[in-house]
């Protein structure tokens, strides 16, 4: 019996909108993405607020580009800091990525070098959102086509770094250290045992597919319009084998969108998959006591 | 101020056809004429290249599907008139 307070939810989604409130029942939990509030009229705001009112919500933030040496501009803070205010989430969570250079936006979230430079730069911009929200960010790791250039640290390294750096959280995308694992030739086994277990505190899962290169290779690109594959299930199970936090888990979609049952269907495995883990972890300490 | 230059030489040829075009011809001329230190010219130099081509490709997606989603927001307001509905009839049924 899983005995840790885990909750699973569903990234919150206009065109889902029907099927999420009817299925509220088996829905622990919505992420909603926080941009597409910052300017919204009152009326969106007391929408979101009233969803709110029935259900655990957090905030997810995608184009603040956190993860840089370059200073987050205010503004952006501000906005996530009023919108937190406004609606007061369980969390709110951003990525450890950098999002424009110098006035050019590059549309998604992009793996700045992995250097001493971004992670001083990411926990400075760390500290200045915190102190601006009220809180620390969930930090989400991300999923890259590209092995960023100019690094000098490893991925978990880096992530370590900026984790103890600004005293954040980690939002654990598995979907991401699968595609990453596969993409760049490591063991995303080994990876979740190179992070600290004790900062993870919740985890997206998601699909994608196999894209070819020029070359006929292949690389996982993270789409998230297909289902979660087993592997990703298999990783939360090893997350949760070696995490002692309760862990929110949110599942992921983007389009394509399945119908209801099929992604109740991808909660529930997510669920049994953490039972699994938190069994082997119970029973781990046992022998070890 | 150079790793600002960095991420800035990134996001360029990142999302700038021609600049990734320029580069792929030059990579140490690009990158030095973009004031960039020998080491950075270097790893440029090195840069995953399949990776590279992948990732502009899947920005640009990106940033269309941006585009269409935000041509799309009127979804909110019908998300809103079902909260609104729902909201009413939980109170009714509180009652």
């Amino acid at each position: 019996m899983n005995t840790f307070a885990d909750k699973v939810g569903l990234g919150w989604r206009a065109d889902l909108a029907a099927g999420i409130l009817s299925h509220l029942d088996r829905i622990d939990m919505l992420e909603v993405i926080a941009d597409d509030f910052f300017d919204a009229p009152r009326r969106d705001i007391r929408a979101l607020k009233t969803l709110a009112s029935q259900v655990s919500v957090v905030l997810h933030g995608v184009g603040m580009g956190l993860a840089s040496s370059v200073p987050v501009e205010n503004e952006r803070l501000e906005k996530m800091a009023r919108l937190v205010e406004q609606v007061r989430p369980q969390f709110w969570s951003e990525h450890l990525a950098f999002v424009r250079g110098e006035g050019i936006e590059i549309g998604h979230l992009a793996a700045p070098p992995r250097t001493v430079d971004t992670l001083n730069g990411a926990a400075e911009n760390l500290s200045r959102a915190a102190a601006l929200a009220g809180s620390r960010p969930m930090m989400e790791n991300i999923a890259t086509l590209i092995d960023p250039p100019g690094s000098t640290l490893s991925e978990s390294a880096w992530i370590s770094g900026i984790l103890a750096s600004s005293d954040c959280d980690l939002l654990l995308d598995l979907h991401n250290v699968y595609a990453n694992g596969l993409n760049h030739g490591y063991d995303p086994k080994i990876f979740l045992r190179q992070i600290p277990a004790a900062r993870i505190k919740a985890i997206h899962i998601a699909g994608g597919k196999f894209i070819s290169a020029p070359d006929g290779r292949q690389r996982l690109l993270d789409d998230h319009l297909h289902d979660v594959p087993d592997p990703v299930f298999e990783l939360l199970e090893e997350a949760a084998a070696l995490s002692s936090n309760s862990l929110t888990v949110i599942l992921e979609r983007d389009g394509a969108y399945p119908s209801m049952d099929c992604l109740l269907a991808q909660m529930r495995l997510a669920r049994q998959a953490l039972a699994r883990g938190r069994a082997r972890r119970i029973v781990a300490q046992e022998v070890f006591v | 101020m150079s790793a600002h230059s960095f991420e800035a030489f990134l996001a360029r040829i990142y999302v700038d056809v021609g600049a990734r075009a320029r580069f792929k011809a030059n990579p140490r001329g690009e990158a030095r004429r973009a004031g960039l230190s020998d080491e950075e010219c270097t790893a440029l130099e090195d840069i995953d290249w399949v990776g590279l081509e992948m990732a502009a490709r899947s920005f640009a997606r990106k940033r269309q599907s941006n585009l269409n989603r935000r041509r799309a927001l009127p979804l909110w307001d019908r998300l809103r008139q079902f909260l609104v509905i729902l909201s009413k009839r939980l109170r009714f049924h509180e009652k």
